[in-house]
Parts: C-alpha cells; structure tokens; sequence
C-alpha cells in the first residue's frame, strides 16, 4: 500500500510537472541555502583551525596584566628569568624566547629596505617549521654569541639583494642606535596557502627576517613577554596555569595579576564566534523553508480542491479516511523530499564550486545534511496535514457532485 | 423464496437545511432479493436519488432500517460504510467517474487495491473484467482517450472488481447515445443472466424495459411497484 500510494504520489506529481517544480521551489532554496551557509561557516572554521595550527595552538605569551597599576621594573622579564624557567619547566616547554621584534631599513650598497626583525631562538624551526633552501638555519652559536647572523625567506632575499641565493652576503641596519653589520646565514621558504595569503595580506614591500633574540633584548635586557610553545603532549591548561603560578610567586604577585594569552583561548573565541555567527545566518536560511511549507501547503489545498472528484470516487469505491489522508501526505512528503534532494545537491554544488574556486578543502558535515532532509520531510508532512485532512474529511456525496 | 440482498424497514430521509427540514423519503419499505434486475424510476426530486445514496451506503437513513446482505447499515461509522461499499457495492455513474490520467486497468484495479488485493491478482483480475467488457485492447488507455460507452463500460468493470453482490447504476445512459444505451443496458442483462443483482436508477421508461421490475417514486414514497409479467 505504500507503494502504491507513492507511484500514485508520483503520477499526481508529474501531471503537473511545472507546478510541482515550483512548489518545491521553496524547499529547494531553503534546504540549499541552509546547507551552503552551515558548510561555507564549516568551512570557514576548519580553516581558522588549521591557521591557529600553523601558528601553533600550544603557543601562549605570559605578562604583567595590563590592569596591574603599580608595575614594577620586576614585573619586566630578563634573560636571566627566561633560563630559569626553561629550566623548571623543560620537559613542558618546546620553545620559549622574549618575543622581541623591532622595524628597521636593512641597507645594501643598493638598496634600502624595511625589515621586520623578529628575534627567536635556534630551536624555533621545531615549533616552527621552515624549509632551507640555502646555507643553514640560525644555531645555538648564534644565538648565545649574539652574533649579527639572519635568516631570511626567499621574497625578503629577492627584495634586498635581488636573487635567492643571498647567503653570506651583508647589510647594514641600525639597532637601537647601534649601527651594525649583518651577514645572511641562511634562506628558507614557507608554503602558505592561498587563504593564509588572505589572511596575512602580502606585505611584498617590506622584508622579514629572524635574528638571535639574544640581539634585540640586548643591551638593557629588560623585556615585557615570556613568549612559550608548550610541548604537544602537555595539559596545556594545567601548563599555563603552573608557569602563571611560578612566575607570579617569584616576582612577589598574584596569579591574578598576571595576564596569559594562548593561541588557544583565541582560537576557541574565533570559533565560537563563527559557529554563532553560521547558526545565526543558518536560522534565517531557515525560515525560507518554513515559507517553502507554507508554498506546499498552498498547492495541496489548491490540488485537494481541483480533485474533489477524485476523491468522491475514490471514497464510493471504499477508499476509508486514513487511505485519502496518506495518499495526500505521502503526495506532499514527495513534493517536499524531493525539493530537498534537489536543494541538498545545489547546496554541496554550490559550496564545492565555491571551494574549488578558491583552493579550499569544503567541510560538509552528514548531520546538517541528514538535519535538513529530515528537516524538509517534517515540513511536508506538517504541511501536507492540513490539505490532507480536508480531503479525507470529504463527504463522498458532495465530492461526486462536485463539478 | 428467494434471499433477500436489499430490506428497507421505516427507512426515512430528513434533510435539515436549517430554516425548514425537507422529507427526502417517508417510510420506505422494500425489499429486493439476490438476482433480481430492478429500475427505480422517477421524476427528479421524487427521492429516487436520495434513495440510491442511501442503498449506495453514501449516506445515511435519518430513521429506520436498511438491512444489505443481512448487515444493518444504518449506523455505521463513515469508514465502516466505505468497507461496505468496497465489498457489497459496484457503482455505475451517470458520468462515468473514472479517475482521469490514470489507464482503464488501474481504474479497474482501484477497488482491489483498497481492498488489499495483491498486485498480480488486481491485475490478472482487471484484465480478465476488462476483456469481459470487450476492452482488453484498450486496457492501457487514459478515460479521455475513449468513448462514453468505453468509458462506461470500464466503469462497469470497476463495479465488478470485487465481486459485489450488488450493482448499482444511477442513469447509467443519461450521458450516452442511443446505440451505446442499449449496449450498456445489455451488459447489464448479462450480468443479471450470470446471476448479478443490478439495481437501475433511471427516469428513461425505455431503458427501464430492459429490467424486470419497475419500482416507481414520486414525493418520497414509492407509489408502484411491478415485475415483468405482472400485466399492466
């Protein structure tokens, strides 16, 4: 009987091929529309994920809290500190260094450039990865002897020097005050993709490179954050929390006063604020499948009335309530199923073209989905039960004589 | 004695309109036995079609009784009325009423399915009216791709789909020609010869002849009753 009702659902439903379509037309927009947005916010999540991976979520920089009035010159980080707090907490910490940077022109005989110095430790290539191209990366050498040595990538090198290969030639630049020579150890390279790109937006004017911490935080030592990556296996909060605790007791505060940014925390208020924001926009998507309903039970009262008839015959010839009753629900159910089967195949259609067109992996999750189509069936049953059960409630006398 | 198939008791028909209660039927009492070929004639507004909704089991007495096959009908439930219809009724509309869009075969097949009857044997036994109504050749066609008397006579198929004890015809030829009329009302004397109980709801005296008892309404009551043979 099942059967039969929806090769009858089906017939009823190809008589009126053009109406039909557009009955499901509603549907087919709010499921698709529902589904691109919820996977293009995916998407955009998954993407920030990733980012934060490559930025390295184990990453935190430590600090007097910036609603501490009374800040003390102790409240200052020195060298001498970021030793002994790798040493406490060595097998946690994967990096640590005095997240220093500073602008300056990087000078040739030729050209002169702005860079952006970053001061880092020998091991951040670890936390960090970068593919050498030419010569080496900074060493342990470097970095304790505070040698004048950088490492730049392969655009910073073909700005300032005009080729890739740059290693072992010099500039000059002035850092805090002192004019100093530099030498070029090594060059690398890093594969971004296109929406880091995005992301970052292309600073093609200006070069980058990375030279001993020990440089930048010298002469006066003195430096505002402890910047760490905490090992991978590490309890990161238990972590974060133990190096607050540390650090706040030797330098006479409270955990309270200390101020702890993680990759982390970002991370997560990035990502809840994009998850609200695709529920938010979904939900609107939503209520088009709601109109969507309203348009199917529109045409099934439309259609109920057009075959009054049918259904006078049907019921002299022993059709009971419940057999009209399914017979249009499973019509209306059909109409409904089939505009989401259609609007599920624009909406991945639509986000897959939009991610191929931009270089990016889609994330199309099965429960939005299975959500809609379930969504879109309960429409149309909701829908459907009110054109439904005019019809069955039809008196067979009146429905035969009804012209 | 023959079986009785039909029995009216008292049976009265009120139709409340509002402002005034109209007397569809007063105090019908009649009975009609397995096998008999039986016309119900009169005038429009006699009651005669009031009363072929009520033996048709589209409607309901406002009193009395009516006993079809030996059941009391008179206060069933509208699904309990639509299983009786499906097993005891064969209808026979003055318009045909075929579903349109839909082939003769399904049409025919329609009472078997709500009766949950299994697909190859709705078919085999739609095939089997359908020939025996002279259309085998055109079981695949639409109702408007086929005469008034094609259509009809599917329709007559359709009334035979579930071996109903009882057929019933309003103005079976109210819609068709002369030559067609009597084809059908042919069909139905070989019906009612293979022992079928036809019952005709016609104001044609000519078609009428063809049956073998005239029962006359006029004003809601039957004012004469004659079989064949009884003389004039």
């Amino acid at each position: 009987m099942l059967l039969e009702n929806m090769s009858m659902a089906f017939s009823a439903i190809r008589v009126n091929k053009m109406r039909s379509f557009l009955t499901m037309l509603g549907i087919i927009i709010g499921i698709g529309s529902v589904i691109s947005i919820v996977s293009i916010g995916d998407t955009m999540r998954s993407l920030f994920a990733d980012l934060y991976k490559d930025v390295g979520v184990t990453q935190g920089f430590l600090a007097i809290g910036y609603w501490v009035d009374d800040v003390r010159q102790s409240d200052y980080f020195t060298l001498d500190e970021l030793e002994r707090v790798k040493e406490v907490f060595g097998d946690q910490i994967a990096y640590i260094d005095s997240n220093m940077s500073t602008s300056a022109e990087a000078i040739t005989k030729e050209v002169t450039v702005n860079f952006d110095f970053s001061g880092i430790d020998y091991n951040y290539i670890d936390v960090q990865p970068v593919e050498m191209v030419y010569g080496r990366y900074l060493n342990e050498g470097d970095i304790l002897a505070r040698k004048n040595n950088v490492v730049m990538d392969v655009d910073s090198a073909r700005l300032l020097f005009g080729e890739e290969n740059a290693v072992g030639r010099t500039f000059r630049t002035t850092l805090f005050g002192n004019v100093n020579e530099f030498t070029v150890v090594g060059i690398y390279k890093k594969e971004v993709s296109a929406f880091q790109k995005l992301m970052m937006g292309g600073q093609s004017d200006r070069g980058t490179a990375f030279v001993p911490y020990t440089l930048l935080t010298w002469p006066n030592d003195y430096f505002y954050y402890l910047h760490v990556y905490a090992r991978e296996d590490v309890d990161l909060n238990a972590f974060f929390d133990q190096l607050i605790a540390y650090v706040a007791n030797y330098k006479g505060r409270e955990p309270e006063d200390m101020r702890m940014q993680t990759a982390m925390e970002e991370m997560n208020s990035v990502d809840t604020m994009m998850g609200g924001l695709s529920a938010a926009v979904g939900g609107i998507a939503a209520i088009s499948l709601l109109v969507g309903g309203i348009g199917i039970m529109n045409i099934m009262l439309v259609s109920v009335t057009e075959r009054t008839r049918e259904i006078g015959i049907r019921k002299s010839l022993g059709a009971k309530t419940r057999d009209i009753l399914i017979q249009f629900l499973t019509e209306s159910a059909i109409l409904s199923a089939c505009g989401g089967i259609i609007g599920i195949t624009i909406g991945v259609g639509l986000v897959s073209i939009i991610g191929a067109a931009f270089g990016i992996a889609v994330v199309i999750k099965p429960g939005v989905v299975i959500l809609a189509v379930s969504f879109s069936a309960v429409v149309g049953i909701f829908f459907g039960l009110y054109p439904a059960s005019k019809a069955a409630k039809a008196d067979p006398i009146d429905a035969l004589r009804y012209e | 004695m023959a079986e009785e198939l039909i029995r009216l008791k008292d049976l009265v028909k009120i139709y409340d309109t509002g402002a005034l209660k109209v007397l569809g039927l007063k105090r019908i009492n009649m009975t009609i036995n397995r096998g008999e070929f039986v016309a119900i004639m009169g005038k429009s507004g006699s009651g005669k079609s009031t009363l072929m909704n009520i033996l048709g089991c589209l409607d309901r007495p406002s009193m009395g009784h009516y006993y079809l096959d030996g059941i009391d009908v008179a206060s069933m439930t509208s699904d309990e009325l639509s299983e009786i219809r499906n097993r005891k009724i064969g209808f026979v509309f003055q318009s045909f009423n075929l579903i349109s869009r839909t082939s003769a075969l399904k049409n025919v097949e329609l009472p078997m399915t709500y009766a949950k009857v299994g697909k190859k044997a709705r078919r085999d036994r739609a095939l089997k009216l359908l020939d025996r109504v002279g259309l085998l050749a055109r079981c695949e066609h639409m109702p408007n791709e086929m005469s008034g008397g094609q259509r009809q006579r599917v329709a007559i198929a359709r009334a035979l789909a579930n071996e109903p004890p009882l057929i019933l015809a309003d103005e079976p030829t109210g819609n068709l020609d002369t030559a067609a009329s009597e084809e059908i009302m042919r069909l139905f004397s070989e019906l009612h010869k293979e022992g079928a109980t036809v019952v005709v709801v016609t104001h044609e005296e000519n078609i009428a002849e063809f049956t073998d008892r005239i029962i006359r309404f006029q004003d809601g009551q039957i004012i004469s009753d004659r079989r064949k043979g009884d003389g004039e």
